[in-house]
């Protein structure tokens, strides 16, 4: 059964305006998203953007998410316990001297910058003043130094904006776990009773390089981040992923070959393009159908510019005119010339 | 939070920053002691903001205010001898606001007052008492009778549909000359009343008429807010109404000494229309009342001087060329000319008014709205005969969907249809103020009226099928009920066309009812046809029937030619050539090709084969 729906017999017909069907498709139940939905609690869709203004973004090709977010699927040896994923939890966690400080006194006179530790931080994070210090010596070659539980640390220098400029230095670098990865939170599949991690980063490719985070299942739902790491092909399927997810959440079911074809359309250049403006609409053939869709002198003094010719086979410029378009019943032609259709005889 | 030294409150009069006071607060009660003594003028309002620190004084104008009767330690001011005086109309609601008994409040003031809704709910921190219950709802709310049991969203419907009810608006409106006015043949004051009908007065002006309603279907011709109406009852005069359009014309003075002309204008006259148009007017050039009059035809014939200065001196005709500009009747009006005023303007200049009559029988496509929101079209006028009737004989007005009550919570339309039902058939008027009375008791007082005169408590009744004349197998809930009739009528919007105006610049249909317009084919229908791949439906909707044009294109250069009458030839602008192809193309982009070309910019066809 299911073969015989999918066969070639059930295929779109040619000539079939897939590009239009798709986008009213989507376009219709869009209007009845609400623009900023009240979600439930404890679901995921409470940390990231959700329905229209969601669509918008992946549609629009955007570089960085509004809310980043990465599933951590951890390998099968350490996802029943929790105190492993925890542990593994704290070597991506993005911990910045920010995080951890109390406060940062500057001593101007003598060039030292002294930066109190929040202790309870240090402990949650499981890090040690020693190591912090280390880190600052090594990192960002200043001395620094222990003393009471607190970092002292001495830029060698008595230059206000310098010893400024350091402290800055020092309160954004990253401590412990991944650049970008931000922080995340354990949670455990009811199903299957494993644990896994949700950051709210979308440094996939370091997160990637942690032993124990399971390579084969582990993904965020930055477009690009999977497009630098996985190609245009998995950046083709996480947008379909993700806009099938967007309108799941909000209770709206479009067929799934539509998204399909929208992610193709965006995706076909081998780079991740939008819909609109810098993206598909704006790099269409015809000169008539972009300036008819935005822009209209920027297109049309460019054609004069650089002599450019419209075709005319697409169907806004063939409706502009006033021609016929050439898709669907419009699309096919008569192949014999009038003069010899006449020459044809009915066989005896 | 530690005491902070209270800084002294900023004091402003009427928004104007005046000083500073140590304690606010006994300012302010100093203030409103003085009004309700009388040393202070009533229109003065004190309040003191916490949040602001500061006290403000208003007594400019444009402040919003309400009246409440104070209470002071616990106690109305309205004491039950006062409310016994006012029985006797022997002191009025001046007599108490002079007296200290009522005081107004603005928005600002308000929020310094703790307003209990009844007497039972006042405590010791009480400081106002609302004048009724109903008083809480504006005007418009008060005039729908059990308003506390309807939704919210309703009421911000019925509000609007009030405003738009054709009634009896001004009792002098035969002697008025209003542009738009519709008048109700014969308004009723409603069976069932609120307080804002005798405050307001206008039960002697009512905009409504009581209708007999009857909760049903009928063939589903009153599905989706439909309306189903008794041909009888249309017959005897329900819901019809008279609809006054006045034309206003002016003799205008022009610099240079030049003025129009109040006169039939001559067949010279630059845009006269023909013969026909002003065979109603009169000598003067100003039609005669009571003259059945219809699109088109001209009502106030008049002749301008020219819009641009020609050389006519010395063109030896004593007669001035001249310029047509009646007024003529615009489409799809018509009507009887009521009466015809001429008269003159503070600037002397002469002013001629035609006020036109038309009448406005309910038809199919007329709105109605009951006072609960509840609107409704015309969608079928029944026969008598063929409508539901009850063992008693009385056949309904109206059939209204019993699907437009549950999910829109009007419950107060069921009420009234109830009240009203046995206000009628006790012969008095009921009253509906919101909060007078409790539901239950309502239901209750109406049944006990309706059981006395042999009818269902619930006001339930056996209908019998006009058509089949037997006995429906549920019965049917019928009240009366006070319907407005709108002035949103068909006769006023109704417009076809089939072929007509272009718009000059693109060749496209004109847009509008005026202009006789044709409806917009846009992007979206577009698109619908080309998601059918329906090629040529598009372009006989987009070209053939809209712009379509055929412009002859030079083979060598792609410009588009002309064909020259005079020397019979084709002619390019651009090579002389003269080998042209005849192309269909659609006129805006005729247009757009000329205005690219004033651009600078040469664009060409270049065409196949």
């Amino acid at each position: 059964m299911v073969k015989t729906q999918h066969n070639a017999s059930h295929m779109v017909e040619y000539g079939e305006p897939v590009g239009i069907i798709a986008a009213q498709s989507v376009g219709e139940p869009g209007t009845q998203m609400i623009l900023r939905s009240f979600h439930l609690a404890g679901i995921e869709s409470t940390i990231s953007t959700s329905g229209l203004p969601r669509i918008i973004e992946l549609v629009d090709a955007k570089k960085k998410p509004s809310t980043p977010v990465t599933y951590i699927y951890l390998e099968s040896r350490i996802n029943k316990s929790f105190e492993k994923s925890e542990e593994l939890l704290k070597k991506i966690n993005e911990v910045r001297m920010s995080g951890i400080a109390k406060r940062v006194l500057e001593n101007f006179s003598k060039g030292m910058i002294k930066v109190v530790l929040d202790r309870q931080e240090l402990e949650v994070e499981g890090l040690t003043a020693k190591q912090i210090a280390s880190k600052i010596n090594k990192e960002l070659d200043l001395d620094a130094d222990v003393k009471e539980g607190n970092i002292i640390i001495s830029t060698h220098t008595k230059n206000l904006k310098e010893i400024r400029a350091a402290s800055i230095k020092i309160m954004k670098m990253l401590v412990s776990g991944i650049d970008g990865a931000g922080r995340g939170t354990i949670r455990r599949d009811e199903k299957t009773g494993e644990f896994y991690l949700v950051s709210g980063g979308s440094n996939i490719d370091g997160i990637m390089g942690i032993d124990g985070v399971d390579k084969k299942r582990t993904t965020t739902n930055d477009i690009f981040a999977i497009y630098r790491l996985f190609g245009i092909e998995g950046a083709r399927n996480a947008l379909v992923f993700e806009l099938k997810k967007t309108l799941k959440e909000q209770k709206i079911s479009v067929d799934e070959r539509h998204l399909d074809l929208i992610a193709d359309a965006m995706t076909s250049m081998g780079t991740i393009k939008g819909v609109g403006r810098h993206g598909l609409s704006g790099e269409k053939k015809s000169v008539f159908a972009r300036a008819a869709y935005e822009e209209t002198m920027k297109h049309l003094i460019h054609a004069a510019a650089f002599g450019e010719i419209d075709s005319m086979r697409g169907v806004t410029e063939n409706i502009l005119v006033g021609k016929q378009m050439p898709i669907g019943t419009g699309s096919v032609k008569l192949a014999i010339k009038k003069e010899d259709l006449a020459k044809i005889k009915p066989k005896q | 939070m530690p005491s902070k030294k209270i800084a002294a409150a900023y004091v402003y009069l009427n928004g104007k920053a005046i000083g500073t006071v140590e304690n606010p607060l006994s300012l302010v009660n100093e203030v409103r002691a003085a009004r309700r003594k009388g040393i202070v003028s009533g229109e003065v309002n004190v309040s003191f903001s916490e949040k602001l620190n500061s006290v403000s004084i208003n007594a400019d104008r444009g402040r919003i205010r309400k009246p409440y009767i104070i209470i002071e330690g616990g106690k109305s001011k309205l004491t039950p001898e006062l409310k016994e005086r006012l029985k006797n109309r022997e002191i009025n609601f001046n007599y108490l606001i002079r007296n200290g008994v009522i005081e107004y409040l603005d928005a600002e003031e308000e929020e310094n007052a703790l307003v209990a809704l009844d007497e039972g709910a006042i405590n010791e921190r009480t400081t106002h008492l609302e004048v009724d219950i109903s008083s809480i709802f504006g005007f418009t709310v008060n005039t729908s009778p059990f308003p506390e049991h309807n939704s919210l969203a309703r009421h911000a419907m019925l509000a609007n549909f009030t405003k738009q009810a054709q009634g009896l608006y001004a009792t002098n409106f035969n002697q008025r000359f209003d542009s738009r006015a519709y008048i109700l043949f014969y308004p009723q004051k409603p069976v069932v009343t609120t307080a804002a009908y005798d405050t307001a007065k206008i039960t002697t002006h009512p905009s409504g008429q009581n209708f007999v309603v009857a909760l049903s279907t009928y063939y589903g011709y009153n599905m989706a807010d439909a309306i189903v109406l008794n041909r009888a009852a249309v017959d005897r005069g329900l819901g019809r109404s008279i609809f006054y359009k006045t034309y206003v014309d002016e003799e205008r003075r022009y610099p240079g000494g030049q003025k129009d002309k109040f006169k039939i204008p001559q067949a010279t006259a630059d845009g006269f229309m023909g013969e026909h148009i002003y065979s109603k007017l009169s000598e003067d050039g100003i039609i005669e009342p009571e003259m059945e009059v219809s699109e088109g035809d001209a009502l106030i014939g008049k002749v301008a001087p020219p819009r641009f200065l020609e050389e006519n001196i010395g063109a030896g005709g004593l007669e001035e060329k001249m310029r047509d500009d009646s007024t003529v009747m615009k489409t799809g009006e018509g009507g009887v000319v009521d009466s015809v005023v001429f008269t003159e303007t503070t600037g002397a200049t002469k002013i001629v008014k035609v006020r036109i009559r038309s009448l406005k029988t309910p038809e199919n496509g007329d709105k109605f709205a009951s006072r609960h929101g509840q609107k409704g079209v015309v969608a079928l006028i029944v026969p008598p005969e063929d409508m539901p009737f009850t063992a008693e004989g009385v056949v309904p007005d109206l059939l209204l969907n019993p699907h437009s009550i549950p999910t829109r919570l009007t419950f107060g339309h069921l009420l009234e249809m109830l009240a009203g039902k046995a206000g009628a058939v006790n012969g008095k008027v009921l009253d509906g103020t919101a909060f007078s009375e409790k539901g239950t008791d309502r239901i209750d007082n109406y049944g006990s009226i309706l059981e006395k005169h042999g009818f269902e408590k619930f006001g339930n009744e056996i209908l019998y099928d006009g058509i089949t004349g037997m006995p429906f197998k549920s019965v049917l809930f019928n009240g009366v009920v006070y319907y407005n009739r709108l002035y949103h009528m068909v006769s006023n919007k109704i417009q076809v066309r089939s072929r007509g105006k272009v718009q000059i610049l693109t060749h496209q249909p004109t847009e509008g009812k005026a202009r006789q317009g044709a409806l917009r084919f846009g992007e979206m229908e577009r698109d619908a046809l080309i998601g059918y791949g329906a090629s040529l439906l598009i372009k006989e909707r987009l070209l053939d029937q809209s712009d379509r044009a055929e412009v002859l294109i030079c083979k060598e250069c792609g410009s588009i030619g002309y064909y020259d009458h005079i020397k019979k030839a084709m002619v390019c602008p651009i090579d002389k050539s003269g080998a042209f192809e005849e192309v269909e193309i659609s006129y805006a982009f005729k247009v757009l090709l000329d205005e690219i070309r004033s651009l600078h910019i040469m664009p060409s066809i270049k065409l196949k084969e």
